[in-house]
């Protein structure tokens, strides 16, 4: 049996992993005509994950600044903003998961204090 | 893990070429053109959100989207004439005509263009991070 905390910290995983792609595809498309923000409700998309854990969440327009006469309305600050508060919930995780990790394999040891 | 390198590489891609354009405007913004003959036009190009290529991975979501450029137009402002007889470029009223190429509105670009750069490299910073620290996390000891 599957320890419930892989599942969910996969799913953590998963969604932030999305959250990276997009806020990369918001800055690449930062001077592109017309194109608008995209972004995914991490509330949602992780209750999402933990349901179904190859779901692909659906993507947001973000919506939230204003649009350049272009039509375009990436924000490169607030993108560089979420991108850094992204970074920080996957080490976070990432740090969460070795520890219960380790604390797995010390409890699978025969002898924690020898070898 | 793959897609975010693709997305990044398409965006810096398309920067280099924005300031490559940018570069080529600034040069060429001196230039007159000999009666008859077209002057220098300024380039820029434009993007458009475009799937980036797969490198494997059937889980990447239809959201796999990078930059690519669309094509590059030419500004269609009106060239400058300047008086100055005595130049070999001169038409008969001796007018000389040269690129239309509005400086102020190159360093614009410039800028918008290297802040872009800048951002894309942050995210390509913050990607490379998180992966060793991944590595780091997950090795066995």
């Amino acid at each position: 049996m599957q320890p419930a905390f892989f599942s969910f910290y996969s799913a953590v995983l998963n969604v932030a992993q999305d959250r990276e792609d997009l806020i990369a595809n918001n800055i690449a498309n930062a001077d592109t005509p017309g194109f608008k923000a995209t972004d995914v409700d991490f509330d949602a998309s992780l209750s999402q994950q933990m349901a179904d854990p190859g779901a692909v969440p659906a993507a947001q327009y973000r919506a939230d600044a204003t649009v350049g006469l272009n039509g375009n309305d990436v924000d490169l600050d607030s993108e560089r903003v979420e991108d850094a508060q992204n970074g920080e919930v996957m080490q976070s995780t990432a740090t969460f998961l070795r520890q219960s990790t380790a604390d797995l394999i010390t409890a699978l040891r025969p002898n924690p204090s020898g070898n | 893990m793959s897609g975010i390198f693709s997305i990044v590489g398409s965006a810096l891609d398309a920067q280099n070429l924005r300031l490559s354009a940018v570069a080529s405007n600034l040069a060429n913004a001196d230039t007159a053109a000999a009666p008859g003959t077209q002057p220098y036009r300024a380039e820029e190009p434009v993007f458009e959100a475009a799937p980036v290529a797969d490198e494997g991975g059937s889980d990447a979501g239809p959201q796999e989207m990078g930059v690519a450029v669309l094509g590059v137009t030419q500004s269609d402002a009106a060239p400058t004439r300047t008086y100055d007889p005595g130049s070999p470029y001169a038409d008969a009223q001796g007018y000389v005509t040269g690129s239309n190429v509005d400086r102020a509105q190159e360093m614009m670009n410039m800028i918008d263009s290297s802040n872009s750069y800048s951002a894309s490299v942050a995210v390509l910073q913050q990607a490379t991070r998180i992966d060793q620290q991944m590595i780091s996390s997950f090795q066995v000891s």
